[in-house]
This record gives C-alpha cells, structure tokens and sequence, in this order.
C-alpha cells in the first residue's frame, strides 16, 4: 500500500479550525485579509490571529498553510509584505500562491511554497517549472484520474524535485464546491455585480437559475434545468481509493466560508476512508455510511467531478444546499461548570424540547452534536425552554459567551 | 450636503473607487484598501460630507463597490 496522503481541511474561523483539529486533520489552509480566495466571506481573519493559528495548529501536531491566492494588483506589495513578515515569523508552514509577486518573495525569505489551484496546473512540464520554486502543486480541478496519475508517476520516473529537495508533492480537491469555470478563472461575477471572483469576491452567479428568451418575440425557451451553470459538489469518497493508488499525497477539502460543523464532518468521514483504505477495510457499507453523513451538511448534491471523465453536466437542482438537515440557532452560551463539566446557554430565539437534537460551535470546542433527553431550564427539569431561558447539559469543553447554541432539524423539502 | 460612508475593513482592495473618482479615493500603499481622502473615521467607518457636484458620481461609486461598504447619505 503506498504512502497515506495528508488531509489538509479548510478553515475560516476558530470554531472551524478546533473542529478540523477534533476531525483529525493533518493540516489545515486559511487566508487573512483581503488577499485570499474567500474575502466575502462573514468570518475573516486578520494578520494578528496568524500567530493563534500557528500556536494553536502545531500545538496539536497540525500543519498550518495560508492563502494567497488572488489575483495581486500593486497596491497590495506592502501588505503582501507585513503577511509574509508575519508568517515567517510565526513558522507557518507554508503559502499557497499562483501570482509571481508571491512566489518570488516566498523564495527570496525562504517560505516553503505550494502551488495554488489558480495557477491551473494540468501538466508535468508545468510542475516542473514550478519545481524550482515550490513543493507541492495543487492540480487544476479538471483533470482526470488518468492524468492525475501520470503526472505523479512521470514526478517519480523524472525524479522532479521541489525546493526542499523532496519529490514534488501532488495535491488534488477530494471535496467540496467546483466551478463552472476553469478552477475559479471566472469573469461572471465581474461582468454583472463589478466583483472579482479573482479577488475573493465572488457573488456566485452561477448558482442562479437562468431562463432564455427569445429578443424577438418574446418567447421563452424550455431549458430542462434552469440552474443551467450551477455544477454540482465534488464528493470522491466512493473514488478515494483510486486517487491514494494513483499517488496523490495530499487530499484537499473545499469550504472556507462553510460552517465549523460541515469541516467537522467532512474531515472526519475523509479520515476514516483513508485509514480504512490504509488497513484493507475500505468497503462499500463504509462507503454508503460516510454518503449518509456527508449528505447532512451543506452541499448542492454530489458527483465524483472530472476524475472519472464525465462530461460537464452534473448541474444542481436548486439554489444552495441539499443538506438533509438543518441547523437553526437558538442561543448562545453563558456560563460554564468545570467542576461538573456543565455548560448554560441563554436562549434567544426559537424553543427546545428533550429529544432535540443542539448542536454547539465555538473556537475552543469546534463542533459538538448531542441529542437532550433530559432538558434542564433554569436550574430545574422542565419540558420545553424559550427565549431568556437558560439551559444546562454536560458539555466536554469549556463553554464562553462566543459558543453559539443551534439546534438541528430535518430539512422539509430535502 | 451628501455624506459618503465607508465600512473600511470590509474593503478588498478592488480599486474600482480609485478607479472611477480620484479626487475623493486612493489606494493606501501601507494596507492596499481605499482610502476616503480627508475622512473622519470612528470605529473603523470612515466618513466624509462631499459637495453636492459630487453626488452623482459617488453614488455611482457605492453601486460600484463589489462588497457595498460606501453608501451615500
């Protein structure tokens, strides 16, 4: 069995980053400021948190990569700059980039470099190029199993190095949203709202439904599906087995902007595939468990995605997510009992009955899920709990005012 | 007199600001967002009256920015 690939997950806050920490990710990716691929992004981080995520990632044996992958225009060289100080200074491990004006400086202050899917790399000559600069290339999104798995022998056969002096590492999306357009080169969003898909600003146009009418007399024109841009997500845990054997070492989630609990489950399924896949037991039952738990967080359906050769076509059915379920928030915590370990959430909205099933997200405990069998509202047994109450249960972390209470219900129309 | 507001860091250095009214924007060479030239800033939100000539233009500039942090007052 050749080598394991590492699972690098997504992180855009500190609830997400202790899910994916709790999940069992080997690495994690995040961006900071204006200069990543999810600046429209409600969470964002600054340079300042740089210095938590690196602690906090290596404290727990993770690996730590920031994003720097927009578009660079030259009014961001300085900022560009104070990042890079900052990331140096805080040994992240290492930046992901396809614009030179990262690459060059990366090399110069000796920053370990990966290779962004931006720079839309489908080739073993393009490897080779970037070999003198970086050590890992994230592939372009649209290349087949096929190709995927020459390019890593040929890295093998040609003895390609990286910076490092290792063998180029190959790392492709396993999961998460895809494009349209060729891996996020996408002038759509420009065209029509003036923001740049390149510059983080997407405003997902395509996820929109279309109609096409005739100018002329008006007349409409049936179109079967009129989510006619609106691709599908990539899911390849029933295909995960032939990407490990074709040499990739490094699985990539998507989902920076998606909530702590979708990181949480996403990882944790793509953890257990690729260790039951590590010990032979990589089954079709397991397979159809991990379907089941991926189907519960934010997706827009699932295909495999280019790796198998199908043709683009696998177009969404409605806007957002299909998720079997939903999380609505209800509160947020207050007050915590170490001695106990008992966590009180103040209630701001909604009610909760016992057979809920809450869920909380927060930067220290990531993503818990417990179903209530027993609810207690202020201090005693009751049977059902509202706005201004306060509830209690056992809860493994430390709870704090930032801990944010949902509870989880099915999707009616799912 | 009209009023622009701007919701600094929320800003993604875009340019687009710059871009179409050099006279009331630049791009800040130390953090690459735009900058309200001769703004008052309280709590991050940046804030400037402009004269009345220049309405027009700057409500052209809040439709413009593609995160919709300028409004015009």
């Amino acid at each position: 069995m050749p080598h394991l690939p590492e699972l690098l997950s997504p992180v855009g806050s500190f609830s997400s980053l202790q899910a994916a920490i709790n999940a069992g990710a080997d690495a994690i990716y995040f961006g900071v400021e204006q200069l990543n691929m999810r600046t429209r992004s409600a969470h964002s981080f600054q340079i300042a948190d740089i210095k938590e995520i690196s602690k906090t990632c290596h404290k727990n044996g993770l690996k730590a990569y920031i994003t720097l992958n927009t578009v660079m225009y030259d009014h961001d060289m300085q900022l560009l700059q104070s990042i890079l100080k900052e990331v140096k200074k805080q040994k992240i491990d290492a930046v992901i980039a396809s614009d030179y004006a990262v690459i060059e400086p990366c090399c110069r202050m000796k920053i370990p470099l990966h290779i962004s899917t931006q720079a839309n790399v489908s080739n073993i000559e393009t490897v080779q190029f970037y070999s003198r600069f970086a050590d890992v290339v994230v592939l372009a999104r649209e290349l087949t199993l096929k190709q995927v798995e020459h390019i890593c022998t040929t890295i093998k056969r040609k003895k390609i190095k990286g910076v490092s002096g290792e063998l180029m590492k190959v790392e492709v999306f396993v999961h998460g949203a895809l494009c349209m357009a060729v891996s996020g080169k996408c002038y759509l969003s420009l065209h029509s709202q003036n923001a740049s898909a390149n510059r983080g600003a997407c405003v997902q146009n395509c996820r929109h439904s279309y109609t096409v009418t005739d100018n002329e007399s008006g007349e409409e024109l049936k179109v079967e599906n009129e989510y006619i841009m609106s691709a599908q997500d990539l899911c390849t845990i029933n295909i995960l087995d032939q990407l490990v054997k074709a040499g990739v070492s490094v699985f990539k989630i998507e989902g920076r902007s998606k909530g702590a609990e979708y990181v949480q489950v996403v990882t944790e399924c793509y953890r257990e595939a690729i260790i039951s896949i590590g010990n032979n037991s990589y089954t079709s039952e397991k397979i159809a468990g991990w379907m089941e738990r991926l189907s519960a967080v934010y997706n827009r359906g699932f295909w495999e995605g280019y790796y198998l050769g199908h043709k683009l076509g696998k177009w969404t059915k409605g806007p957002g997510s299909v998720a079997i379920e939903k999380k609505v928030y209800v509160g947020r915590g207050s007050k915590f009992y170490p001695r106990i370990g008992v966590g009180e959430f103040l209630i701001e909205s909604g009610s909760i009955k016992p057979g809920d099933t809450l869920m909380v997200t927060g930067p220290k405990i990531g993503v818990l899920k417990e179903k209530i069998n027993r609810l207690m509202v202020n201090g005693s047994e009751g049977t059902t709990a509202g706005k201004g109450d306060k509830i209690t249960f056992p809860v493994l972390a430390r709870v704090t005012e930032t801990d944010k209470l949902y509870k989880i219900l099915p999707r009616e129309d799912a | 007199m009209p009023k622009i507001i701007q919701y600094r860091n929320k800003c993604i250095g875009c340019g687009i600001c710059y871009e179409l009214q050099p006279e009331l924007w630049r791009m800040s060479k130390k953090d690459g967002k735009a900058s309200l030239i001769k703004a008052t800033e309280k709590k991050y939100i940046y804030s400037r009256e402009v004269h009345t000539s220049e309405e027009i233009k700057s409500r052209e500039i809040a439709r413009a920015c593609p995160v919709k942090i300028i409004q015009v007052l």
